[in-house]
C-alpha cells in the first residue's frame, strides 16, 4: 500500500515543524541540499503561519523550540527539527532519528571556580536551570547527589551570583557569557545539536515518504 | 440543615487525567466497544473481569510494564501496598495461573476495563485509560500468533476504521545478532534502547565504538529496514548469518502467510527494529498505527516467560486496543460507526399510553431501541 491511497486526514503531506529562529534557516539550507524546499518561508514579509510546497506536498510551520516534540508527539507535524536539548528535556514519544551536525553547542554545570568542590562530595547544593529534567537525571542517575533543583526561565547565570544556586546546568556555546560574570564550565552534561524527530505514527503509515525524507537528508548532513 | 460551606462550583472538577464521558460521545464509544468485545467473542475469547486493585507485586519491576513511580500505589488495612492495574496482561496471567494451573489445553481470555497510570502533569495524557484487549495462553504455534493478530485486524475494521497499519517485530532478531556478535547485557540494553527509539545513528556510533567494522555493523543495522511483503522479508533472510535471527524471520514469514490466508496481507508490514519498552515480551510483538492520533491505537505480542512468574509454564500472547485513541482517531477521521442503530421515540398521551407501550414493547422484542416519551395533552 502506498500512502496516497489511504485518502485519510492529513495523509497527503509532509509536515514539518521548525525550530523559530536560526535553526530554521540552518534546517532550511539543509534540506535545500537534500532538494527539499520552500519557497513561502523564505519569503520574511509573510504572516502566514504554514508554508506550503504544493510539488513536493510539503508543509513547514514554525514554533518555539519546547513545543515542537509536542507537536511531533501528537501528529499535528509527521517530522520536527530542534535541539538535543530541549528533546531530552521535553523527553515526549516520539522517534529521533538523525544528528543534524548543526546548532553545536554544550550542556554543562557551571558555577564559580570554588564551587567545583561541591561537586566532588555528594553534598546537598542546589541547582538552577532552564532544564530541570536534565539537571535531575544528570545528578540523580549519573552522579548520584542528591540536590535541589530550582527552575529559572532565563539568565540563569544570574542564579549562583546573587547566591540563589550554588551551581547552573545551562548549554554553553562559546562560554563567553560565563567568563563575563565570573563564572566556569565546572563538568560537561553532554554535547547538544540540532536532530530530526519523527511522529512514531506517521513512522508506520508514511514508511516509505519519512524513510526516503530521512535517507537524502543523511546524505546531505554527510556531504559536508 | 446546615449549609455546605463548599460552593457547588468547586464540586464540578474532576482531577486532571480523568474525564466524563456522557451523551453522544458515550454511545459511540459503547457501540465501538461493543463491536471490538462481539468479533473477540466470536473466535472463543471468554469474558474475563479481574480486581481493578492488586498487590504492588503482581507489577512489580520483572513483571511489569509501568514504571514503579508511575503506579498509583495505595495501603490497606494490614498494610500492604497495592497498585491500581496499569494493564491487563499480569493480572490476567495470574488469574490463568491461579484457577487454571493444571489445564493444558490453550485458553482464551477477553476484558474490557480501565487501567491508570499516574503520568506527568501537562502533558494533556490521560491517567485512567480504557482498553479492551485478549490474551491466548497456553499455545506458543505460529498459528497462535497470527490469530491475535488477524483478530485485532478483524476488530480494528469493524471499529469503521479502514486506513490502518499492524507493524510487526520479533525480539528474537534482534537478541539473535547480539548472542552471535557476544555483546554483553548493558550493551545490549543500551542498542535497544537506540534501536528502538529508531535512533538509528547513533546506534551505528555505539557498534563503531565497540569496534566493529563495516560489515558488521551493517549487518546489525539490517534490522533497520523496512518490509511491507514476504519478499522483502526474504531479502533479509538471505542476508542474515545466525541461526537464531534466521528461526525469527522464518516465523514471521510463516505468520505472513497465515495473516494472508485470512485476507489481511495488506494490513500488516513487518519492522525488526521494533523492541517493546516491556522486557515481558519474548518473540513476535505488534502495534497497530492509524491517522489521527499521536500514539499507538493497539498493541501486543507473546510473553512466554510472563505466567512462570505466577508458577505456571505456559506460552502465551495477546493484544490490547487504547480506546481513548481509537475514538480519537474515529472522530478526526470522521468515521460513521458501524451498528449503531438510533432510538425510536413513541410519544404517548395518558390515552394512548397502552397502545404505545404495546409498539414499544414490540420494537424491543425485534431488538430495536425504543423509548416512551410523555407528552401533555393540548390546550
Amino acid at each position: 500500500m502506498t500512502d496516497t491511497d489511504r485518502g485519510a486526514v492529513g495523509s497527503e503531506y509532509l509536515t514539518i515543524a521548525l525550530t523559530k529562529g536560526r535553526l530554521a534557516d540552518q534546517t532550511m539550507e539543509l534540506l535545500a541540499r537534500a532538494g527539499y524546499t520552500c519557497e513561502e518561508l523564505g519569503d520574511k514579509k509573510s504572516r502566514k503561519l504554514i508554508f506550503t510546497n504544493e510539488d513536493q506536498k510539503l508543509r513547514f510551520f514554525l514554533s518555539k523550540g519546547p513545543d515542537v516534540p509536542t507537536y511531533v508527539e501528537y501528529g499535528a507535524a509527521d517530522i520536527g527539527v530542534t535541539g538535543s536539548d530541549v528533546i531530552m528535556e521535553e523527553n515526549r514519544r516520539v522517534f529521533e532519528v538523525l544528528d543534524l551536525d548543526f546548532g553545536k553547542c554544550r550542556m554543562c554545570v557551571a558555577g564559580p571556580a570554588e564551587a567545583g568542590d561541591l561537586l566532588r562530595h555528594h553534598e546537598m547544593i542546589r541547582v538552577a536551570s532552564k532544564y530541570p529534567q536534565i539537571a535531575k537525571d544528570y545528578f540523580y542517575n549519573r552522579k548520584h547527589q542528591t540536590v535541589d533543583i530550582i527552575k529559572l526561565n532565563g539568565s540563569v547565570e544570574l542564579g549562583p551570583i546573587v547566591e540563589l544556586a550554588d551551581v547552573i546546568v545551562d548549554i554553553v556555546e562559546t562560554g563567553s557569557t560565563l567568563h563575563e560574570n565570573g563564572l566556569m564550565v565546572l563538568e560537561e552534561v553532554c554535547p547538544i545539536s540540532a536532530r530530526m524527530i519523527v511522529n512514531q505514527v506517521s513512522m508506520s503509515m508514511k514508511a516509505r515518504r519519512i524513510r526516503e525524507f530521512i535517507a537524502r537528508v543523511r546524505d546531505a548532513v554527510n556531504m559536508q | 440543615m446546615k449549609e455546605p460551606v463548599n460552593t457547588y462550583q468547586e464540586l464540578l472538577h474532576q482531577p486532571e487525567g480523568v474525564r466524563d464521558i456522557y451523551g453522544a460521545e458515550n454511545a459511540r464509544r459503547s457501540q465501538v466497544m461493543d463491536n471490538i468485545m462481539h468479533r473477540m467473542r466470536l473466535y472463543g475469547y471468554e469474558d474475563l473481569q479481574t480486581p481493578t486493585f492488586e498487590f504492588f507485586d503482581v507489577f512489580s519491576r520483572e513483571i511489569g510494564t509501568t514504571p514503579s513511580r508511575d503506579l498509583y500505589k495505595l495501603f490497606d488495612n494490614e498494610g500492604n501496598t497495592l497498585v491500581l492495574r496499569p494493564d491487563f496482561t499480569p493480572s490476567v496471567a495470574r488469574c490463568a495461573a491461579k484457577y487454571f494451573m493444571d489445564d493444558k489445553g490453550p485458553l482464551r481470555f477477553c476484558y474490557q476495563g480501565s487501567a491508570f497510570s499516574n503520568t506527568s502533569t501537562l502533558q494533556g495524557k490521560l491517567r485512567e485509560k480504557a482498553q479492551a484487549g485478549v490474551e491466548l495462553i497456553g499455545d506458543g504455534s505460529v498459528e497462535a500468533d497470527g490469530e491475535v493478530i488477524c483478530l485485532l485486524i478483524d476488530a480494528l475494521l469493524h471499529t469503521g476504521i479502514t486506513s490502518f497499519q499492524v507493524s510487526i517485530g520479533n525480539v528474537e532478531y534482534f537478541k539473535g545478532v547480539c548472542q552471535a556478535y557476544g555483546l554483553t547485557p548493558d550493551q545490549e540494553m543500551t542498542l535497544r534502547d537506540y534501536i528502538s527509539s529508531k535512533n538509528f545513528f547513533a546506534a551505528e556510533d555505539l557498534l563503531k565504538n565497540m569496534g566493529f567494522g563495516r560489515e558488521d555493523r551493517d549487518q546489525f543495522l539490517r534490522i533497520t529496514d523496512f518490509m511491507d511483503d514476504r519478499e522483502a522479508l526474504e531479502k533479509v533472510r538471505a542476508m542474515t548469518g545466525n541461526g537464531r535471527s534466521q528461526a525469527a524471520i522464518d516465523r514471521l514469514m510463516r505468520l505472513y502467510d497465515i495473516i494472508d490466508a485470512y485476507g489481511y496481507g495488506r494490513y500488516v508490514s513487518f519492522d525488526l527494529s521494533m523492541l517493546s519498552k516491556y522486557y515481558y515480551y519474548t518473540g513476535v510483538i505488534f502495534r497497530g498505527y492509524t491517522y489521527g492520533t499521536g500514539e499507538a491505537i493497539a498493541t501486543g505480542g507473546r510473553y512466554d516467560n510472563l505466567l512462570r512468574y505466577f508458577g505456571k509454564d505456559a506460552a502465551a500472547t495477546g493484544f490490547m486496543i487504547q480506546m481513548d485513541a481509537v475514538m480519537e482517531a474515529i472522530q478526526r477521521q470522521k468515521i460513521a460507526i458501524p451498528g449503531r442503530a438510533r432510538i425510536q421515540k413513541i410519544r404517548y398521551t395518558e390515552d394512548t399510553y397502552q397502545e404505545a407501550l404495546t409498539r414499544a414493547l414490540a420494537l424491543r422484542r425485534d431488538g430495536i431501541r425504543a423509548v416512551l416519551i410523555r407528552e401533555e395533552p393540548e390546550g
